[in-house]
């Protein structure tokens, strides 16, 4: 750990294990159960699956049983996961019509700073141009933003170069403009987001919030990718929502991320998954209590300094930063959703194999945020201040999530015909092995209701439609809804299954960059 | 107040009692479904509503579009699969089972049907009218098959059905364009190596006894067992009569060569009294024993219906070893092996005196010199 001085810590925080990021960084008893703890998830999911596949064969009239009902739960969970979209969606189309520079001005909020930081590898130019752009573009005073373009060594001298551009191009537009350069090859980082983040932290902290004495408490943190586009308001409804909210310095601001940037340009298995993801984070809008940071969002500065910001050893950081923050302040931290869009892109590349390449790659380094499941549970069983019904609840929301992210479609699109095909003979003789594939194909049909509701909402979501590209687009934007069945198997269980399987062999997963083009 | 957000983050009560809402009706949902699948229905009937327990019939045939009628009704939208019907609710006992389609000889059998299970039956309806693909000695310089005929050229080639591809008959000096077709060659191999005969088994088993008491060496060698065999299925002659035996392991026996465990009465009155008897003479036999898996209980040999006729010739239905090709005194038939009720018997082609030959695919058939495939699919034919 960098910090030397710890005395501005919370006392959680100063503990030696509190940044773990992966057994190896523990000793003794502590290493066996954070080794144990990692073994878990992959092993639950195997069990899962491969019990499917031996209760088919050995128990079929079990199986089949197990199949109608978890058809049952997921008809009624899209139900329930569809009213929460359609309530999220209602209250952001509602956001996105108030004008928050209007509702702000009943506060005293002028000595705010935010700080914003765009941490990045070797996106062009002409991306970190936009994301600069944008925050100029923005409802609110640039004078009163700390800007932080952080840049990767390991990006290139070029890539390292474009920063010191753009702080000519816009030093002076901001209140403050640093660019940091986070060093390659760091002992105990992980190369990636959360290390240069970490590190941009610490120089902001050096080189702008200390040398001009900014109060930390007069400071929100917004940690952004760097395709990451502002609407407009996002500053005005985000210092709204810090100054209405119960405990500011003990929450974490999440916003709605729309992955649209390049929605008409993106093949529809992009779009498709740009928009799913979207979905989830708005259903988690709606449940704040099971949801942690996510992507871009923003948190106080003090509540970061408190914690010496975050982790630099981990893959998903925008979510440990939450987990981080949660056991520091022993369990009280929250996140508080602004149900306000933030733009980035979706994932495309030059080709349709690149793009499918990509979207895996992207998805199995969210679902790496398994090894957050880890630190929760770890880090709870140490942490004792924290109620006991809430290191409860939250260890099995958490790992409820990450079985049912890799199990659920396996289990429901292609282990739901496993008895009809490795069952006995006497099964195949039954009623049931003949009905089971009927009831099963209508519950699923009854489930794909959700999918209108999807795609009314994705079109409601979606830029307006640029020169050039046909109206005819629209219908093919609903169409790809039927997909689904498909992108939650390949997209999101088999890159769980694989990001588990990866931690559960202790062959950890290094940050992957998601490619940014230019638009 | 209008300066202030005016929808709040859905309240946590509300969602909680959506959750709760939504758990009853998965308690309420769960057992309603494993009974429904299981096989259980409401019945409405003699204003009274109770409970039955039901079964099923699953029936497959190559044909695609085929009516099904179950005790006198059409079943409609049957379809489960591509070439795959099932029929829903069926209480308890016979049923009565016809696939039917206008040009295709009716399948009709009757089949028992017990609650929570599924009986299978694999249907087949050929055509009615054959359908003749000829195989002439001669093609054209476009392909065309051309045959060479002595006499008149319009009186028609063949007789007893229909005709498809495109063939001209010629009754001139054979012209030097002309070339030998590759595939009338193939047939005609077929014929030459094959011991395809007109001659009926009991008059070959006749031949056979005559030789044998004119033998003049005393010594007496044991006559190898004349058989066929598709897959796992055999077809065996013994006397006059032909069998088909499964060779396969127990467990993947067919269901037709099984009945649930019960006496022989009840054997008789499901499956009909050939089957109970079948069953009450392998019961004993040491050759061809029952046995026993689950709880049922299976045959290894069914007889093949041949319609009291002396069989010709047989063999497997190309790609099947559930259908046998019969060629009997009057005509070429398909036979089901599956024996319950009955087997259904559809003639495909009538006559006394012409030839067969099965292959793995094709029914080629020589008649008056003349070749020919016998198209078995209206589909294909058309």
């Amino acid at each position: 750990m960098n910090e030397i001085d710890q005395s501005h810590l919370l006392p959680y925080a100063r503990r030696s294990d509190f940044k773990v990021g992966r057994a190896s960084d523990l000793a003794g008893k502590d290493r066996r159960f954070f080794r144990f703890l990692e073994i878990v998830p992959g092993a639950l999911s195997w069990t899962i699956l491969i019990g499917m596949i031996v209760a088919s064969i050995y128990a079929p009239f079990f199986a089949a049983y197990f199949i109608i009902a978890f058809s049952i739960y997921w008809v009624l969970k899209t139900l329930f996961l569809s009213y929460h979209v359609r309530y999220n969606w209602k209250r952001l189309k509602h956001h996105m019509k108030l004008d928050w520079q209007v509702l702000v001005r009943r506060f005293d909020y002028g000595h705010f700073y935010h700080l914003v930081i765009f941490p990045y590898y070797n996106e062009p130019l002409e991306v970190l141009d936009g994301a600069l752009k944008g925050l100029l573009d923005a409802k609110y005073d640039p004078k009163k933003m700390i800007v932080v373009l952080a840049a990767e060594a390991r990006g290139g001298q070029v890539a390292v170069d474009q920063a010191y551009v753009m702080e000519q191009k816009y030093k002076d537009c901001f209140g403050h403009f640093l660019v940091s350069v986070h060093p390659a090859d760091t002992i105990g980082e992980i190369a990636g987001k959360g290390s240069n983040t970490h590190h941009a932290l610490h120089q902001v902290h050096n080189e702008v919030i200390a040398k001009y004495d900014i109060p930390h408490k007069d400071i929100i943190t917004s940690i952004f990718d760097v395709d990451t586009v502002i609407y407009p308001d996002y500053f005005n409804c985000l210092v709204w929502h810090f100054l209405t909210c119960e405990n500011p310095y003990k929450s974490a601001f999440q916003p709605v991320p729309l992955f649209s940037n390049n929605l008409w340009d993106a093949p529809a298995l992009s779009r498709v998954m740009a928009m799913s993801s979207t979905f989830w984070q708005m259903i988690m809008q709606e449940r704040p209590e099971k949801s942690a940071t996510f992507s871009s969002h923003s948190v106080s500065y003090q509540a970061l300094y408190e914690i010496g910001y975050g982790q630099a050893n981990v893959v998903s950081e925008d979510s440990r930063i939450y987990w981080n923050l949660l056991v520091a302040n022993n369990g009280n931290f929250e996140v508080v959703p602004i149900s306000y869009p933030i733009s980035m892109d979706a994932t495309v590349a030059d080709s349709t194999w690149g793009t499918i390449k990509n979207i895996y790659k992207q998805h199995r380094r969210w679902t790496y945020g398994v090894e957050n499941w880890c630190y929760i549970v770890y880090h709870f069983s140490k942490n004792k201040t924290i109620p006991l019904k809430k290191r409860l609840s939250i260890a099995a929301l958490q790992g409820e999530g990450y079985s049912s992210l890799v199990t659920n479609p396996i289990l429901l699109f292609i282990l739901g015909w496993a008895p009809i095909f490795l069952g006995t003979r006497e099964f195949h003789e039954t009623v049931l092995s003949y009905e089971l594939p009927i009831m099963v194909r209508n519950l699923l049909i009854l489930a794909m209701g959700g999918l209108v509701v999807s795609s009314i909402i994705s079109l409601s979501l979606t830029p307006p439609r640029p020169d050039g590209h046909s109206r005819f687009k629209y219908i093919v934007m609903v169409l790809q809804w039927i997909m689904v069945p498909i992108t939650m198997v390949v997209f999101s269980a088999l890159p769980g299954l694989d990001a588990q399987t990866r931690l559960m062999l202790g062959k950890y997963l290094g940050f992957w960059v998601t490619p940014k083009r230019i638009k | 107040m209008e300066h202030e957000p005016q929808i709040k983050l859905l309240p946590y009560k509300r969602r909680r009692s959506f959750f709760f809402v939504l758990l009853l009706i998965f308690i309420i949902a769960l057992p309603i479904f494993i009974f429904y699948t299981s096989g259980y229905r409401l019945s409405f009937s003699d204003e009274q509503t109770t409970i039955v327990t039901t079964g099923g019939i699953y029936i497959t045939n190559d044909n695609l579009e085929v009516d099904v009628y179950l005790d006198g009704e059409q079943v409609e939208k049957p379809r489960l699969f591509r070439s795959a019907y099932y029929i829903q609710n069926i209480e308890n006992g016979l049923h009565r089972v016809v696939v039917q389609r206008p040009g295709l000889h009716a399948w009709v059998k009757v089949l028992p049907v017990d609650s929570y299970i599924v009986t299978e039956a694999a249907a087949f309806n050929m055509p009615e009218l054959p359908h003749i693909r000829p195989i002439p000695e001669f093609t054209n310089q476009s392909g065309q098959g051309v045959y060479v005929v002595k006499g008149s050229t319009t009186t028609p080639l063949f007789t007893k059905g229909t005709t498809t591809g495109d063939f001209i008959v010629t009754n001139k000096v054979v012209p030097a364009t002309l070339e030998k077709s590759s595939e009338y060659d193939y047939v005609v191999g077929l014929f030459a190596s094959s011991s395809a005969t007109s001659t009926s088994l009991l008059t070959r088993l006749e031949e056979e006894l005559d030789k044998l008491s004119l033998a003049t060496t005393t010594a007496t060698t044991a006559k190898p067992l004349v058989y066929v065999e598709q897959g796992n299925m055999r077809l065996v002659e013994k006397g006059s009569e032909l069998y088909a035996t499964w060779i396969g392991s127990g467990q993947s026996t067919p269901h037709y060569f099984c009945t649930p465990q019960s006496a022989t009465s009840t054997v008789a009155l499901r499956l009909g009294i050939h089957v109970a008897l079948q069953m009450d003479e392998q019961r004993l036999s040491t050759t061809s024993p029952l046995h026993t898996e689950g709880a049922r209980i299976c045959r290894t040999t069914i007889r093949v219906d041949r319609k009291w006729q002396d069989i010709k010739y047989y063999e497997f239905f190309p790609r099947s070893s559930d259908l046998v090709v019969l060629q009997l005194q009057d005509g070429l038939y398909v036979t089901e092996i599956d024996d319950r009720s009955w087997q259904n018997t559809q003639m495909i082609y009538p006559g006394d005196n012409f030839r067969t030959i099965v292959t793995d695919t094709n029914i080629y058939i020589e008649e008056d010199g003349k070749y020919f495939e016998l198209m078995t699919k209206i589909d294909e034919a058309n």
